[in-house]
């Protein structure tokens, strides 16, 4: 009898708990969905369509999904210690650069995108981080997808892509450190503008 | 002859029943449980401490992976190509479910040993129904029909699940990534695949083994080559998605992922055959 007492009241407890911080802020899922929503909209529109209008499509991505991310938060996180050490102008720069490459890695897989439907599974939250599980369901195949947000004033901005464990930000972080430690800061702009440039001759070829 | 039919009908569906109640229970849990990925935050100042992926045979492992690169575009991409402008998708779909379905002891082995009751259940019911309903397993029934994906197990997972360490990691000529544990389980499920305890000689269990190789190579999606044009150190980039995904596999193999890779043997070569960026998989 007394258990449940207390039960009732760690529940209530817990239910004003969250009630308050959900009115302080939208929730990381409440605040995610529009942006994806945004993304595949502009995926699926048939006017959109097609290589010729590649560079309208691209435009309209990357201003729908800085909405909802945040590309410097992951240039920093991807740079990790050397971002301190580097001047404000190199930090813009390489947050160019990396916006440029991750436009081209994951707006380029976005580009296949045909219709799946986001589902969104669980949402986790501690102290200004989230994770927001989804999973997309290709053919039967469900994939799971995380995103990492981070807390900004009142904007849940999401700073990293998870999928089956292995992280965007970490994968890249480690393949630079590599990089920095043999050719330093300036090699890595060096390798990065290379890799930027062979998209575009892709591109080209492609054409 | 109708007897034995029977029996085996019998053994069938008393199988499928006391396999059912646990496969409901573990299709329910999906998505319940999701992995905690707040925990492993990367701070600023860690970077200096190596608690990463021990690669000392970097300079050897590199010479293999450009080893493999080059077997990859210059062999296996053409022979794929060809193999799958010949072989309808159909058919390749169906010998992978063959092979799959024949390596069912391997995954039922590990999930056991992993104490993973309720995919063991769900592992066991799908051979039962694609051995039977799938016609020796080249359909598969149970995913279509019974709402049972395939579940994956590996003796390499089921080392880390009981705490062995990854050891150094290491790059094998055509399998590629891996590391000293999960080369081992690589060998015990090897041993464990029943096609190596037929009376066939090794050149048959030879073209067996290529044949589904080749097979799965041509179903996967261009993992491969994905992650070689969108990272700057494609090499780096293996090994911590290896490292990753396999950690993930072992952490979070209490979240029963719906799993359609197929099981253990032959781990696609030079790329690992999951996602290591967002992609909707395109297919030959």
């Amino acid at each position: 009898m007394n258990n449940k007492i207390i039960y009732l009241f760690l529940i209530l407890g817990m239910v004003l708990y969250m009630g308050a911080s959900a009115n302080a802020v939208e929730g990381p899922t409440a605040q995610l969905k529009p942006t994806l929503k945004a993304l595949t909209d502009i995926l699926s529109d048939e006017s959109l369509k097609g290589d010729g209008h590649r560079t309208e499509r691209r435009t309209k991505v990357m201003t729908a999904i800085k909405i909802g991310f945040d590309f410097q938060e992951m240039s920093k996180r991807i740079l990790g210690r050397t971002w301190n050490e580097i001047g404000a102008d190199e930090q813009k720069l390489f947050t160019e650069l990396m916006t440029k490459l991750l436009e081209n890695v994951y707006i380029g897989k976005l580009e296949s995108y045909s219709g799946q439907q986001i589902e969104y599974l669980e949402e986790r939250i501690k102290g200004d981080r989230a994770q927001v599980t989804t999973s997309v369901d290709n053919k039967g195949v469900k994939i799971p997808m995380h995103y990492i947000l981070n807390l900004s004033g009142s904007k849940w901005m999401v700073y990293d892509i998870n999928i089956e464990g292995v992280s965007l930000v970490r994968n890249y972080m480690e393949q630079f450190k590599t990089i920095l430690r043999k050719e330093k800061f300036t090699g890595l702009i060096k390798v990065l503008e290379e890799k930027n440039r062979s998209f575009e001759t892709v591109k080209k070829e492609g054409k | 002859m109708n007897t034995l039919r029977t029996r085996a009908l019998m053994l069938f569906f008393l199988l499928l029943l006391a396999c059912s109640s646990g496969g409901i229970r573990a299709a329910n849990a999906i998505g319940s449980a999701q992995p905690d990925l707040l925990s492993d935050e990367v701070s600023e100042d860690e970077e200096g401490s190596d608690k990463g992926i021990a690669d000392p045979l970097e300079p050897f492992n590199r010479v293999v992976f450009a080893f493999n690169d080059k077997l990859y575009f210059w062999v296996l991409k053409p022979v794929k190509i060809g193999y799958a402008a010949v072989v309808p998708k159909d058919i390749r779909v169906c010998l992978g479910n063959f092979v799959s379905n024949l390596a069912t002891p391997v995954v039922l082995i590990n999930t056991l040993l992993q104490g993973r009751w309720d995919d063991a259940g769900i592992v066991l019911s799908r051979f039962g129904v694609n051995t039977v309903l799938g016609v020796y397993g080249f359909g598969d029934p149970a995913a279509s029909e019974f709402g049972l994906a395939s579940r994956s197990a590996d003796f390499g997972q089921t080392l880390g699940v009981y705490g062995a360490g990854e050891g150094l990691y290491l790059y094998w000529p055509l399998f590629g990534p891996s590391n000293i544990r999960d080369s081992i389980g690589l060998v015990a499920d090897n041993l464990a695949q029943p096609i190596n305890h037929l009376q066939i000689d090794s050149a048959q269990r030879l073209s067996y083994s290529g044949g589904s190789y080749l097979n799965k190579l041509s179903l996967g999606s261009d993992v491969y080559e994905e992650m070689k044009k969108y990272s700057l150190d494609p090499y780096v980039s293996a090994r911590e998605a290896y490292h990753e995904y396999r950690n993930a596999r072992i952490e979070g193999k209490k979240f029963n992922q719906n799993d359609n890779s197929s099981p253990v043997g032959l781990e696609i070569l030079p790329g690992i055959e999951k996602q290591i960026f967002p992609s909707f998989e395109k297919q030959l």
